[in-house]
């Protein structure tokens, strides 16, 4: 297959090739997971100096801790004498990462403190500050979100989210305090990584079918393919995607902050507090927005709704790891962070109400983009195509909800990764 | 044990392979005629997580790798809670279980640990649950330490907290009730 024809030039259709050519698979790990940003975890998760967090780089098991001075590093997590991992736990407080296989021990910045042997057995002819851990070539954090790039000549951080930044803060920056992750709940789906990703990204449709049955009865008896009212999809540009409501100034937030989920009194008290608060600190425009689902280009989906950011690992062509975490605000009260934690797992998370339908959407697409026949065959992505319009209160493109306006971005930034040369179509 | 303990161990094996029978047979609303109003049904995640130094190999205990700091419970759900996920199996839009995975509960191990002053057991006991769906065959196995209220002859579930032995779940979802 010729490389312009996986991605059509608008977007508006894609092959099934692009799940299930193991080729894509590897040219993506250098020139996505390569190069582009990667969520690592949150400040939160590194309370302390020696706090450490394993996590994945596409494949690649990485190491983020906090050091003794209370610096925040990202290295490989791959002794440099075999390569063996130096962390086997997920997480703890530690300031010595010793090797099992033959006791190689670093320091907590990623330094190699100790070489068993080195005098007897090396000579003490090792310079032991060229054999650190390799670290991560750029981290950065966002509103306590700590990321990574595998690309020293990254654009900073700020530049890749872009406009996305603007409405990450609704979610971040509501309080003074900011947030912490709780989590992550982990579980292994049969699916191609952008299965699940352009669902985070932009399918809005999906919701009043797929998750029929943890819908209220009135929705799901109506027009379930009617555009929600106040909904929009939208679209910051750069890959990365956003489903919201718009709410009109007229309604009160008390009587939309609990439309995903009812709140007892306790809960929707702190909501409007914090909502007060979030509209002082971001302005009117941010403070009449909820955002429903999304995605940071490539694989941080979230449904902020149901307060959970997830990392969408990819564990091979036909696999994934879902890092399913829940925000909260970290100065809420402890009982509220409770109710929020329990009622995210309701919806979200491998036993979730809602999630529990998506996974089989995902290997199911997966597993018949591997057909001989079927993969000669387009994928249809065109909802909305041409109806996408600017709006004068939000930075990005805006489409009905629901319209596909964010999965064509989704696409069409993955095809100017992995294709730049053949790629002179509308950047989305 | 003397054969008043041996007729109580009985009627808790008894009373938890009914229950994993009517699981099985998806008889859900009988199953859910075995919970106590006040029942907590919590499933935690699982870390594997750095306990201290690594000679100090007794101190690293299961149950500090459960409801670790900052981690995120898979299920913590109440009598609606359950209810909740009863109603959704039976809307027919419940799509991971339409049609539904067929399952077979293993229960053994069981040991009634504790005979407390309000009329409740503690008990542990050991599932293995299979389950099939489609294409996939999944296999859980899980420590369940639950609490049993004494009604009579019969029992309520007051408390259930299930040990995954699982860090990564390998399955799609967790659909089933353990």
């Amino acid at each position: 297959m010729n490389h312009a024809d996986y991605v059509a030039s608008d977007g508006a259709s894609i092959s099934p090739e692009i799940f299930s050519d193991a080729s894509l698979y590897e040219l993506e790990k250098r020139r996505i997971f390569g190069r582009a940003w990667l969520m690592l975890g949150h400040l939160s998760q590194l309370p302390r100096p020696g706090s450490f967090i394993r996590t994945l780089m596409g494949e690649e098991s990485v190491l983020v801790t906090r050091d003794r001075k209370g610096r925040v590093h990202a290295h490989l997590n791959a002794c440099r004498h075999r390569g063996f991992q130096v962390c086997q736990e997920d997480r703890g407080v530690t300031t010595r990462f010793q090797c099992r296989y033959h006791g190689w021990t670093y320091d907590s910045d990623g330094s190699l403190a100790m070489v068993p042997g080195e005098e007897q057995l090396y000579y003490n002819e090792i310079d032991k500050c060229r054999w650190g851990l390799i670290p991560v070539a750029r981290v950065e954090t966002y509103k306590g979100l700590i990321f990574g790039n595998f690309d020293a000549d990254a654009q900073p951080l700020l530049d890749f989210l872009g406009d996305m930044a603007w409405y990450l803060d609704i979610i971040l920056d509501r309080r003074a305090g900011g947030t912490e992750l709780l989590g992550p709940q982990r579980w292994r789906i049969a699916a191609n990584w952008k299965v699940v990703a352009e669902n985070h990204c932009g399918d809005e449709y999906h919701i009043g079918f797929a998750h029929g049955s943890a819908l209220p009865p009135d929705l799901v008896n109506g027009n379930r393919a009617a555009p929600l009212m106040f909904a929009r999809e939208i679209r910051p540009g750069l890959g990365h995607g956003l489903g919201a409501n718009i709410f009109p100034d007229h309604l009160r937030p008390r009587d939309w902050l609990s439309n995903g989920s009812p709140m007892p009194p306790f809960v929707l008290d702190y909501m409007v507090d914090v909502h007060e608060e979030m509209a002082r600190r971001l302005g009117h425009q941010r403070a009449h927005i909820q955002p429903i689902h999304g995605a940071v280009w490539p694989n941080l989906g979230m449904v902020p709704i149901f307060n959970t950011l997830r990392v969408i690992q990819p564990r091979g062509l036909n696999e994934v790891e879902l890092w399913s975490y829940c925000v909260v605000d970290r100065d809420a009260p402890p009982e509220v962070k409770a109710w929020i934690a329990a009622q995210s797992a309701r919806a979200f998370g491998p036993a979730g109400s809602f999630e529990q339908d998506d996974a089989n959407n995902w290997s199911a697409v997966t597993r018949s983009s591997h057909g001989i026949e079927a993969r000669r065959h387009r994928l249809n992505l065109q909802m909305g195509l041409g109806h996408e319009e600017r709006s004068e209160r939000m930075p990005g493109e805006v489409g009905l909800t629901a319209s596909e306006i964010n999965q064509r971005g989704f696409y069409l930034r993955w095809m100017r990764e992995m294709f730049a040369e053949i790629c002179k179509g509308p950047s989305a | 044990m003397n054969s008043e303990g041996m007729m109580r161990l009985i009627q808790v094996q008894q009373w938890l392979y009914r229950e994993a029978r009517m699981l099985d047979e998806r008889r859900y609303d009988w199953w859910l005629e075995l919970l106590d109003d006040r029942i907590r049904y919590r499933v935690p995640s699982r870390c594997s997580i750095r306990q201290g130094q690594v000679k100090d190999f007794a101190s690293w205990s299961v149950d500090r790798e459960l409801d670790c700091e900052g981690s995120l419970a898979l299920v913590d759900d109440d009598l609606v809670g359950l209810q909740l996920r009863i109603a959704r199996l039976q809307t027919g839009m419940a799509w991971a279980e339409t049609p539904p995975s067929m399952t077979r509960r293993l229960v053994s191990n069981v040991m009634i640990l504790d005979n407390d002053a309000d009329a409740m057991l503690s008990v542990v006991s050991t599932l293995f649950l299979a389950k099939h769906r489609g294409d996939d065959r999944v296999l859980f196995t899980a420590e369940r330490r639950d609490r049993l209220v004494i009604s009579g002859e019969d029992f309520r579930l007051r408390e259930r907290y299930v040990v995954l032995d699982d860090v990564v779940l390998a399955g799609e979802n967790l659909s089933q009730i353990f």
